[in-house]
């Protein structure tokens, strides 16, 4: 039972990382959990839900499924991007099935009611009979598009479905100016430039893997040669974001010697250095002074997660050789992690695992987030 | 020749919005009564507004002087 989550072990996890516990099982493997977590964590909170790149022109329309709620992702005839509850506010029947550009309005196919990008009901046909289109009863200004809180940042869109969460420039204001440096445009590379992985495991093993860098000579000794793990510094900045950071990141080259070109204006560190955070809950970021990805992690159940990967750079136009293979570098280095985060997920089945213990030195990133996690389920389950 | 009936069928058939308007309109104009016309109408008007076809400002229009919106 949700309600039967023992705040004493969620007090387990929030203890100084020398002592905490990581969190227990139940959050992992029980489906009543993931219930909870997707209230207190994923709903209260600004979910990453899509790139903005998934609606590039005005007028387009994809229909995204997140943690069961159907949603409309839209961008309007002013060039904004909006989500909408994807149901006609008549018989709550679903908009629309599949992407497609909104060439003027959106129509409901069960009894045709209209609405624009915006969200407005324009067109209610026959609703007071054959031919008759308006009624008393029904107020078209009442009744437009259920629109879901959303906000761009890095080209991601982030929503608070529940409405209730401080605006996502308060709650991240800290990472924001932590990474103005690359507050500038930056250009999905394509549709070589994205891809998706299944994962056999909970959301949160993913984040957990992210976070560190503990693993990496481990799991990517690929890295080893170039990015030695005492080159990587541990950021945990307790309630907000966690992740790591690297002071030897090098440059991809093609085998005609060229690069991506630079971000404009970058301080002198990201010369040679780059950063990986997660945005609490669900998108994992990384940024080089060349290019940047997005990872929108899609909790499906609670054993299932899809990774959603996207590549940007600073310029529009690269070169496409040498983005394909930073594509298949990173896909190679993701691909990776998989074994680690199935192998944790599996290993949550274990009734002697307590949650574990962390490095001091090494996990601080994965308890920040946990500590974070716990303090969100503490939140919603009234916790004093 | 083939019925404004079998043209719409065949406009249903094959998801032809655009041409729905255009016969939707045919079938307004040749309604036998104003009822008949307004329902035609919605129907044209509907498929306008959801192509972006301007002429869905002119059908707002007639069913608007009908007090039908």
């Amino acid at each position: 039972m949700a309600k039967d989550i023992p705040l004493q072990t969620l007090d387990a996890v929030r203890q100084p990382i020398e002592t905490a516990n990581g969190l227990p099982n139940a959050h992992y493997i029980d489906p009543d959990v993931f219930n909870v977590e997707k209230q207190a964590v994923l709903c209260a909170n600004w979910a990453g839900l899509a790139a903005a790149a998934d609606v590039p022109e005005l007028g387009d329309a994809k229909p995204i499924e997140f943690l069961g709620i159907p949603l409309l992702l839209v961008r309007d005839r002013q060039g904004q991007v909006r989500v909408f509850q994807n149901i006609c506010r008549h018989r709550g029947m679903i908009l629309v099935s599949e992407a497609k550009k909104i060439e003027g309005a959106i129509r409901c196919p069960y009894h045709s009611w209209c609405y624009s990008t915006e969200g407005k009901l324009v067109s209610t046909p026959h609703v007071g009979g054959p031919g008759h289109n308006t009624h008393d009863a029904i107020d078209k200004s009442l009744l437009g598009l259920i629109e879901v809180r959303s906000h761009i940042w890095f080209e991601t869109v982030f929503i608070n479905i529940d409405g209730n969460a401080a605006p996502f420039e308060e709650v991240h204001a800290d990472l924001i100016a932590r990474w103005s440096d690359f507050d500038q445009p930056m250009y999905h590379g394509g549709a070589d430039s994205t891809f998706t992985l299944e994962v056999k495991t909970n959301w949160k093993l993913a984040v957990e893997n992210y976070c560190e860098s503990y693993h990496l000579p481990w799991v990517h000794p690929g890295l080893n040669s170039y990015s030695r793990l005492e080159d990587h510094y541990n950021i945990d900045e307790k309630g907000k974001f966690s992740g790591q950071g690297t002071l030897v990141y090098r440059q991809l080259t093609g085998d005609d010697g060229a690069v991506f070109p630079d971000f404009a204006g970058l301080d002198e560190k990201w010369t040679e250095g780059g950063e990986y955070l997660t945005v609490y809950p669900n998108v994992l970021l990384g940024v080089q002074r060349d290019h940047t990805f997005v990872i929108i992690l899609e909790p499906v159940t609670h054993e299932q997660t899809r990774e959603h990967i996207h590549l940007y750079y600073a310029s529009p136009q690269t070169n496409d050789a040498l983005r394909a293979k930073n594509t298949v570098q990173w896909r190679g280095i993701f691909e990776e992690d998989v074994f680690v985060v199935e192998g944790m997920q599996k290993g949550r089945h274990s009734p002697g695992f307590d949650g574990g213990r962390f490095s001091p030195a090494m996990d601080g990133p994965t308890h920040c987030f946990h500590d974070w996690v716990a303090g969100k389920v503490a939140e919603h389950l009234g916790a004093p | 020749m083939t019925t404004l009936q079998d043209r719409l069928l065949a406009a249903h058939a094959c998801d032809d919005r655009a041409a729905l308007v255009g016969l939707y309109t045919e079938a307004a104009d040749t309604a036998g009564d104003i009822d008949a016309a307004c329902f035609f109408l919605t129907h044209a008007y509907v498929f306008a507004l959801e192509e972006g076809d301007p002429a869905s400002t002119t059908l707002f229009q007639r069913l608007k002087a009908e007090g039908r919106v």
